[in-house]
C-alpha cells in the first residue's frame, strides 16, 4: 500500500478549497480573536485564494488553533467547525473576522454567527456546537499544530511533497509569492 | 598531568569549534530551503527594503558559510573571529529588539519555525560571548620580556665605581 507521506493526516473536507491534488497544500493555523488572524484573513487570503487556489496551484485547509488567552477563540473555533458541517464554514470565517471586535468586547459569538446563516442553518449549528465530534475536531486540530511546532497565529504551513514549511505571522505577499511560484512548479 | 596552560588552549578550541560549527548550521539549513523562507524571516523584523532583504537572503548564508569554515579551519583568525562578531551583535540586536517590542516573529536562525524565545536569546548571547573572547583573544598579544627590557633592567643595576 502507497503512503503519501504529504497529505496531512486528518482533512475535514468542509474547511477546505481549491484542488487536492495542487502541487501546494497550505494549512492555515488560525484563531479567530487574534488581531493578526484578521489581517491575514482580510489582507493576504483574497491574494492568496485569487492567485493560487481558484488557479488549481495551492490546496488551502483551514485549521483551528484557538490560543488559550484568548477567551472566547475556541468558542468561535467550534461555532466555525459546526457551520462547516452545514457547507457555511467560510462565510461564518469571513463574519467572525469582520465583527472581531464586537464579539470579543462582548462575548456574544453566536451573535455574529448567526448574520452568515439562514434560520434552519442557524438551528443545525447550535445543536452541533455540542456534538463530541465536532469540540474533538476542534481539538485535533490544535494538536496537529502542536505536532507541528505551531506556537503562534496565524501559522500558514507551506507543504510540497514531504517538506513542510511553518511560517509565522503576516508574510510580506510578492515575498511569498516568490515562494508559492518556486514551489508550485 | 594537564598544565593550565593545556586547559586554556582546550576550552579556546572548543569555543571556536562551537561558534564555527553553529555558524556553518545555520548557512546549511538556510541553503537547503529556497532562499524565499530566510527572505521572509528577514522581511519580519522591518528593518530593511525589500531590495535588500532579497540581497541579504540570497548571501548572508555563503557569509554565515564561509566565516564559519574559517573559525573552524583556525585561518584568518582576526578577520574571522571580527566577522562572526560583527554578524552575531548584529543577529542578537535585532532579536533583542523585536523580543522586546513582542512582534512575535520567527527568528530566522535555522529555517522558519522557531520563534524568538528566552531559549533563542540565551543561545545567541552565549554564542555572541564566545565570539567575542575569541576575537580578544586574536587580537591580544602576550608581553613577552624582550633583549631591550633585558637590557634596560641590566643597565640600571650596573653602577660603575
Amino acid at each position: 500500500m502507497a503512503l503519501c507521506l504529504a497529505a496531512p493526516s486528518r482533512i475535514d473536507t468542509a474547511k477546505t478549497v481549491g484542488n487536492p491534488a495542487a502541487p501546494v497544500t497550505i494549512e492555515l493555523f488560525s484563531d479567530f480573536q487574534c488581531p493578526a488572524c484578521r489581517g491575514l484573513h482580510m489582507s493576504l487570503l483574497p491574494s492568496i485564494m485569487r492567485d493560487y487556489v481558484a488557479t488549481g496551484k495551492a490546496y488551502l485547509v483551514y485549521k483551528e488553533f484557538p490560543l488559550m488567552q484568548h477567551t472566547h477563540a475556541r468558542e468561535a473555533a467550534t461555532y466555525a467547525v459546526a457551520a462547516a458541517r452545514v457547507g457555511k464554514y467560510e462565510q461564518v470565517a469571513d463574519a467572525l473576522f469582520q465583527n472581531q471586535q464586537h464579539w470579543e468586547a462582548d462575548g456574544k459569538v453566536f451573535e455574529t454567527v448567526a448574520t452568515a446563516l439562514t434560520p434552519a442553518e442557524q438551528k443545525k449549528v447550535q445543536a452541533l456546537v455540542k456534538d463530541p465530534g465536532v469540540l474533538n475536531e476542534v481539538a485535533q486540530d490544535v494538536q496537529e499544530g502542536l505536532e507541528q511546532s505551531v506556537n503562534q497565529t496565524p501559522t500558514l504551513m507551506i507543504i510540497r511533497g514531504t517538506k513542510k514549511y511553518p511560517l509565522a505571522g503576516v508574510p510580506n505577499y510578492s515575498l511569498l509569492q516568490a515562494l508559492l511560484n518556486d514551489l508550485s512548479k | 598531568m594537564i598544565c593550565r596552560s593545556n586547559i586554556l588552549r582546550i576550552a579556546w578550541l572548543v569555543v571556536r569549534l562551537a561558534v564555527g560549527g553553529v555558524l556553518v548550521y545555520a548557512a546549511w539549513t538556510k541553503l537547503r530551503e529556497p532562499w524565499m523562507l530566510f527572505a521572509i524571516s528577514i522581511d519580519a523584523y522591518h528593518v530593511l527594503p525589500q531590495w535588500a532583504v532579497t540581497l541579504v537572503a540570497r548571501t548572508l548564508p555563503w557569509v554565515e558559510l564561509m566565516v564559519g569554515l574559517l573559525l573552524l579551519a583556525g585561518r584568518w583568525m582576526r578577520i574571522s573571529t571580527v566577522a562572526a562578531s560583527a554578524l552575531l551583535t548584529l543577529f542578537f540586536t535585532l532579536m533583542v529588539r523585536s523580543y522586546a517590542r513582542g512582534e512575535g516573529i520567527d527568528c530566522g536562525c535555522f529555517g522558519p519555525g522557531e520563534a524568538i524565545s528566552p531559549i533563542t536569546l540565551l543561545r545567541d548571547g552565549l554564542l555572541l560571548g564566545g565570539s567575542l573572547l575569541l576575537t580578544a583573544k586574536a587580537f591580544w598579544k602576550p608581553r613577552k620580556p624582550g633583549p631591550s627590557a633585558i637590557e634596560n633592567v641590566a643597565q640600571s643595576s650596573y653602577r660603575p665605581a
